[in-house]
């Protein structure tokens, strides 16, 4: 920090005051009571106090006019520099702005967020204003004491020390400021490179760093995108196994359903061909019927010409005879009589016994053929009883072959499921117990934990131990160590010198002497050589006194007579030195309680030896106190590890752990893992297991269905067959063999028996007609003959017009004889008879209502055989889509992809908690190095106050905090209060300036060196102005010949400020500069 | 006689997900060198074809880089050049969008003499008294046999008859559908010699048939399971009826070798290999090492996979340090002049390595591992450059 402006108005005494500040020493001088206090204070309160505090009551102008304002203008690093305004009072205000180049600047805070603000820039160990607990007045720290100490207080420094901070911050800066200024050039390069290792892979609060580029999220992103791969293809490769599965059971049910559409289809041809055997043979049947009906109608034609032609012979015979009967019935209607008589007697002669033949002849006749068309149907019956009985011989035995064929696929079904469920049983069981291995590795773990956890407070309380004994080794080795009082070893050279310069310089003086007493009388001489003791003589001779360098000679009351070797100077040199060596190296021997410097290095080395005992214990102590701190907790850890250990081990029930260490063994180097995979793959075998049973179950519960309706259709068969059999004793083939020839043999007798009826009905027909004929003639002529010869010439016509007639019928007929072809229809005949003779006989009859049926069931299996192919074809397209074998491949790659950037991700982890670990334990070492403030800050105190007191002091002693404990003169600790005011307010600003040097910021010196004389402050004043180049000093006095020369002060007339030494000295009249209040 | 040459599985575009970036595109590279290599071969033999039987892609649409790629290399064997048949297989079907459809950029930029299989009728007479027959795989999956689905030998048909599918002669689960092909498919249509494609390892899957049906293998390895990969199929088919000759002919120019090391001896003997620079190495470290060895596994290691500015020893490098176990030391690891600061950081981390917990224990090993390495580059470069 380094002051750039500062401006006041009605602050206490002052009215106005504007300043612009150097970058080096300030030197602000006027005569007391002209306000540089009240400057100091304005410095102090803009920087430190809230406007609202009353505590800046006193400061309001004593007349009253207008409220104090601060506005100070100051630099805190390159390009940031701050202004703060306040405005103390009823109506006070605060305002923070900030700018790059300190003309232009922004609000950056107002009101009471300022202070909060302003204490975070400054670091000075001053909390943010407000809360509770918090100080009401003007907030102190120990910075806020060293760099702005009041003037009725130039020593507060040396009664104050970090320890009452409010907070770390103060403490934190200087730390940091030290720490920078005393490290190892290799560790700060170690540390460095190691830090950025760190923040490679963490944000500054510890948590893995998410952002672009880094480490964690490299890995974490290859994991997701690779993870993300794997699943993909691992969905994949789900749906192209299970489009396989689904394809292989669609192919399994297209073979039974194409097997069963080939029976269906057989079936139907089967039917097909005996319905077409069966309209065959109706068909040639019924052509042996129409050709036999053409044979007998052209036999009838014939027979009708025949007769036709034997009427028309009888109707000329009868002309002729009607023409006799005329004749004769004109001679007498006796003879007609007669002839009447004798034709009926003809009629009743030749028509009784013949129509009684016929009859019988036509009777047996029909009875031969009905016989024979009953035989004929007996046959056929017996042919169709015997082919059903073959049929169902061999139904039955196809039924049994099928139901053989069942009971084994059921037996299989059986013996799968039950293997089946065995194994996934076994796989359950074998899944139980990882369920129990599983409570074992908790157990297991949970034991190991509790060991871990027994160990940790086991080493908790060791270290307790351990650093109980060795605080109380160090306590022993500090208590050693504070009765050794020793200069530093640094300090020895110039000793040693002198102790060289002493002896040299008594080596001048060591002349040799010979004194000459020559007594007048007797007296009594006392002798003292070379500083040695005295002797007494009393004597009248002459006494010769020999020494080296000095000879001391009492005469009794008279004179004492000092005789000393060497030129004065060399005496005063002499003396000098010893002086020196009295004040600088005598209170060491003394205060180390050794007489020379042999015992002197003896000590020092013992100190040295105890020093680094004593760090080499603070140190142990310090990792010690880590490692317990480390450690806390462990008991609570414990009685948790324990609980879990107790409640895993409850969960295993009686099962000993140890009998599980044979499996837990096998599950390898990382059972966990080795148990996941386990698991996984009995699920895997449990699952393929159940979906195995789960088919065969479903096969058992087919085949047994197919079973059952098998053995019902066997049973059905075999009824049919015996009972089909039972009628067939002799044999079905036997009996078939003589079915078809009785068939044969009834179809020949019945032809035979038609033909002869027929011939037989012929004949009747002709004998009838030929009698009837002749009768009516007669009956005729006779009853003409009889009534009236008058109309035999009508019966004539009549008989000519039935001639005529029956001329015209028989040219009809025979018209239609010679049309028709008997021999032709006739062969017909034969080889329509022929044809169906040679047709086969069809093994059973089917009806409609069967064959309809089985092609029903043919169409309904076709259509289910389609649907499955249409399945298929669909899973087909599935699996082509998704790639059985490539997905695979591919998602073998994916999983070793996905392992591998598992195993980066924890590798890359481990690496950098190894990183970050390092870091913590070097910056822990190093902390614990550059914890004693003290010890890196004193040197640099002890070193000029040395210089400055000429070493009369030999060093200062701080605290850790850097409370200061003392001065160290002549081996001892002597409190600053035993000091005098001078010595103490040099001591307080040399430590304030080391401060102020170490931080880089402005110091305030408000007439810090009062007491000091004209050497010192010539000291002073050379070591400020040396200063003044690396920080900036402001200092009040009022007495500006102390600090600086006569030629840098201000000059008449040339305004209230004047730089000299380049501009790193600049006076500033504060008579000119500050208007007071009237 | 006729001559032929026979290759599959070129997977041009395939990933190594697995792999270091850099070994990837070397591996993903070296499918494209190899075809160059396999032209070479075929001129050098006077063969009267090239028939490349499947997954000439890995992809059946893959970069343009690839196809390209292959198209340049085609290109690049400029004059007579026997015939070359490229038949689809089930990485890269013939589909409407695929590499292989008529309207593809691919096929323009084909010479006259690269013939697509594209249809399912396809012959070829590639001498009077010798044809060819192909079928491609039209989808990733397939149950059809398109070994079976090629002509049968006609009654007196005596030419030379060379079939040509891509598939699967394992009649094991999950291959039923990865177009299976009988084993005796050659025999059944009447060829005299079947080339197949699908399995990466050099494999005649007849030898006990009169016509032989083989796997030529991928012309460059694609895991290090692939014993008999790295070569192409010579084939001289003297006449019908007597059994062609095939012969294997390297092609490839990785080799994949799996390498083990127990100590120390045998990690610095690697080194001493050679040729490494064409072998892709999976390195197994199964031993304890020191901290100066970690540091001296650490220097070899980076010798073999090499580094921003230099090649490495071995072509392509994959690190297996699962059981590379670090040990420390008695102590004497660290120099005696260490500032006190670091000695004390060294103290601190041997305290935590001391712990009974085998992560801090690990962590704490490592991170003095990472001490003694800063320490060590920090000497080497005189701590200019950490």
């Amino acid at each position: 920090m380094r002051l750039r402006r500062l401006s006041i108005n009605s602050f206490a005494v002052i009215r106005s005051i504007d300043i612009e500040f150097g970058p080096g020493l300030n030197v602000l001088y006027g005569p007391n009571d002209l306000g540089k206090s009240t400057v100091v204070a304005a410095i102090r309160l803009g920087l430190l106090l809230p406007h609202t505090s009353t505590h800046c009551d006193q400061y309001v102008g004593w007349t009253g006019s207008g409220d104090p304002t601060v506005e100070m203008t100051f630099e805190t690093e390159a390009q940031r520099i701050w202004r703060i305004r306040k405005q103390f009072g009823k109506g006070g205000s605060s305002l923070l702005q900030e700018s790059k180049n300190g003309r232009d600047f922004d609000d950056l805070e107002r009101g009471r967020k300022v202070d909060g603000k302003l204490r975070e820039i400054l670091r000075w160990g001053i909390p943010e204003p407000g809360g509770t607990g918090g100080a009401k007045g003007l907030p102190a720290s120990f910075l806020a004491t060293a760099l702005l100490s009041p003037q009725d207080d130039v020593s507060a420094v040396l009664h104050s020390s970090l320890q009452d901070d409010p907070t770390g911050s103060g403490q934190e800066r200087i730390a940091a400021a030290l720490q920078a200024v005393a490290q190892d050039p290799l560790f700060v390069a170690l540390l460095r490179e190691t830090q950025a290792r760190r923040d490679a892979a963490y944000t500054d609060r510890g948590a893995k760093s998410t952002a672009r580029g880094s480490v964690f999220k490299i890995a974490a992103d290859r994991l997701v995108e690779t993870r993300a791969e794997k699943e993909k293809l691992e969905k994949i490769v789900s749906e192209s196994e299970g489009a396989e599965r689904q394809l292989r059971e669609l192919t399994g049910r297209r073979a039974l359903k194409q097997e069963a559409l080939a029976g269906a289809t057989d079936l139907v041809a089967n039917l097909e061909r005996l319905a077409s055997q069966a309209t065959c043979r109706s068909a040639a049947a019924e052509e042996v019927r129409i050709a036999g009906e053409d044979v007998l109608r052209i036999k009838k034609i014939r027979t009708e010409v025949a007769t036709t032609e034997h009427e028309v012979v009888e109707l000329a015979g009868k002309i002729n005879v009607s023409e006799q009967i005329l004749s004769v019935a004109r001679k007498g209607q006796v003879e007609a009589d007669t002839a009447l008589a004798a034709a009926e007697e003809s009629a009743r002669a030749g028509g009784s016994d013949p129509g009684l033949t016929d009859t019988v002849v036509r009777q047996q006749l029909e009875l031969r053929k009905s016989a024979a068309e009953q035989s004929e149907r007996e046959a056929l019956q017996r042919i169709d009883a015997a082919l059903t009985a073959q049929k169902l011989r061999e139904a039955v035995t196809a039924a049994e072959r099928e139901l053989r064929e069942q009971q084994a696929r059921a037996d299989s079904a059986i013996e799968s499921a039950s293997k089946a469920i065995a194994a996934a049983k076994k796989t359950d069981d074998e899944l139980q117990r990882c369920d129990l291995l599983e409570r074992a590795l908790d157990t297991q773990a949970a034991e190991k934990r509790a060991q871990d956890a027994q160990a940790a407070v086991d080493r908790e309380t060791a270290l307790r131990a351990r650093l109980e004994a060795t605080s109380g080794e160090r306590g022993v080795l500090a208590a050693q160590r504070s009765a050794i009082t020793v200069p530093l070893p640094g300090a020895l050279v110039p000793m040693r010198k002198l102790a060289t310069d002493v002896a040299a310089a008594r080596a001048g003086l060591n002349v040799g002497l010979v004194v000459t007493v020559t007594p007048k009388a007797l007296l009594d001489v006392q002798v003292q050589k070379d500083g040695q003791k005295a002797e007494l003589t009393s004597t009248a001779q002459p006494l010769d006194v020999e020494a080296n360098a000095e000879v001391e000679i009492s005469i009794a009351e008279i004179a004492t007579v000092r005789v000393r070797g060497g030129r004065r100077e060399a005496q005063e040199t002499a003396k000098g030195l010893e002086t020196r060596w009295s004040r600088e190296v005598e209170p060491h021997l003394i205060a180390a309680g050794v007489g020379d410097f042999e015992g002197l290095d003896a000590k020092i080395a013992e100190a040295q030896e105890l020093d680094s005992g004593i760090k080499a214990k603070d140190a142990e102590l310090e990792t010690l106190r880590s490692q317990v701190n480390a450690l806390a907790g462990t008991m609570e850890a414990l009685r948790e590890a324990s609980d879990r250990a107790a409640v895993c081990r409850g969960l295993l029930g009686d099962v000993e752990l140890g009998t599980l260490a044979a499996d837990l063994k096998a599950l390898g180097a990382d059972p966990t893992t080795g148990l996941r995979k386990l698991r996984h793959r009995l699920s895997k075998e449990a699952e393929e297991a159940r979906r195995i049973a789960g088919e065969a179950t479903n096969e058992r519960t087919l085949t047994d269905e197919r079973t059952r309706q098998s053995r019902k259709a066997t049973d059905a068969a075999i009824v049919a067959r015996d009972a089909a059999l039972t009628v067939f004793p002799e044999g079905v083939d036997s009996a078939l063999v003589a079915a078809r020839v009785a068939l044969a043999a009834g179809v020949a007798e019945k032809e035979s028996a038609a033909a002869e009826l027929a011939s037989l009905e012929h004949a009747v027909n002709e004998r009838k007609k030929r009698i009837d004929a002749a009768l009516s003639g007669a009956r005729t002529n006779a009853t003409q003959a009889a009534t009236a010869v008058e109309t035999a010439l009508g019966q004539l016509t009549i008989a000519k017009t039935n001639h005529a007639s029956a001329n015209g019928r028989l040219i009809e007929l025979r018209r239609q004889r010679d049309a028709e072809d008997l021999a032709a229809a006739e062969a017909r005949v034969q080889e329509a008879t022929a044809r169906h003779g040679a047709l086969l006989v069809p093994d059973r009859i089917v009806t409609d209502d069967e064959l309809n049926a089985a092609r029903n069931a043919a169409v309904s299996l076709k259509s289910d055989l389609d649907g499955i192919e249409g399945n298929i074809q669909r899973a087909q397209g599935a699996l082509q889509q998704v790639g059985g074998a490539v997905a695979r491949e591919r998602l073998r790659d994916a999983i070793e992809a996905f392992e591998l950037a598992e195993r980066q991700e924890k590798e890359i982890e481990a690496e950098y908690e190894a990183w970050r670990l390092l870091l913590d334990q070097m910056k822990a070492a190093d902390a614990a190095q550059a914890s004693n403030l003290g010890q890196a800050l004193a040197p640099a105190i002890a070193g000029r106050f040395q210089e400055l007191t000429q070493r009369r002091y030999q060093t200062v002693q701080l605290t850790a905090q850097l409370a200061t404990e003392g001065i160290i003169v002549s081996g001892g600790l002597r409190p600053t209060s035993l000091i005098s005011v001078g010595t103490r307010e040099q001591l307080s600003t040399l430590y304030r300036l080391s401060l102020a040097e170490y931080l880089g910021t402005t110091i305030v010196l408000d007439d810090q060196l009062v007491q000091s004389d004209v050497n010192r402050m010539e000291w002073f004043r050379a070591l400020l102005t040396e200063k003044a180049r690396s920080f900036q000093i402001v200092v009040f006095t009022c007495r500006p010949g102390d600090y600086l020369a006569a030629t840098s002060m201000v000059t008449d007339g040339s305004g209230f400020h004047a730089d000299t030494d380049s501009g790193f000295v600049r006076a500033i009249d504060l008579e000119r500069a500050l208007r007071p209040r009237k | 006689m006729l001559r032929l040459l026979h290759t599959a599985d070129w997977h041009l575009g395939r990933r190594f997900p697995s792999f270091p970036e850099e070994g990837q595109k070397k591996l993903s590279r070296a499918r494209m060198d190899v075809v160059a290599t396999i032209l070479d071969v075929a001129r050098r033999n006077a063969v009267n074809a090239v028939v490349c039987v499947g997954d000439i892609f890995d992809d059946p649409e893959p970069a343009q880089d690839f196809w390209d790629g292959l198209a340049r290399t085609f290109q690049g064997h400029a004059g007579e050049h026997p015939p070359l048949f490229l038949i689809p297989g089930n990485h890269d079907p013939l589909t409407q969008e695929s590499v292989w459809a008529p309207g593809h950029a691919f096929r323009s930029r084909l010479p006259a003499w690269v013939h697509i299989v594209d249809r399912d009728d396809f012959s070829y007479e590639i001498a009077p008294n010798a044809i060819l027959y192909a079928r491609p795989c039209r989808s990733k999956a397939g149950e059809n046999d398109l070994a079976m689905a090629l002509p049968a030998r006609e009654p007196g048909d005596e030419r030379l008859r060379i079939g040509c599918v891509h598939g699967c002669t394992f009649d094991i689960d999950g291959y039923q559908t990865n177009f299976p092909i009988r084993r005796d498919a050659g025999v059944q249509r009447g060829l005299d010699y079947l080339a197949i494609g699908d399995t990466h390892s050099f494999r005649d899957v007849t030898d006990d048939l009169a016509v032989p049906t083989v796997y030529p293998g991928a012309p460059e390895p694609t895991s290090f399971d692939e014993a008999g990969a790295g070569r192409v199929a010579l084939v001289a088919l003297f006449r019908r009826g007597l059994r062609p000759r095939v012969d294997a002919e390297p092609v490839a120019f990785w080799r994949w070798i799996d390498v083990r090391c127990r100590d120390m001896h045998e990690l610095r003997a690697v080194l001493t290999t050679p040729g490494l620079d064409r072998h892709v190495v999976r390195l197994h470290l199964d031993m304890t090492v020191t901290l100066s060895e970690e540091s001296e596994v650490e220097r070899i290691l980076r010798d073999l996979r090499g580094t921003d500015a230099t090649h490495g020893r071995v072509g392509v490098l994959v690190e297996d340090l699962a059981n590379l176990r670090l040990q420390l030391g008695s102590g004497d690891e660290f120099p005696d002049d260490l500032p006190p600061v670091l000695k004390d950081t060294v103290a601190r981390l041997r305290v935590i390595t001391g712990a009974l917990d085998e992560s801090e224990k690990s962590r704490a090993t490592r991170a003095l591992a990472h001490l003694y390495k800063l320490l060590q580059s920090h000497d080497a470069t005189g701590g200019r450059d950490l």
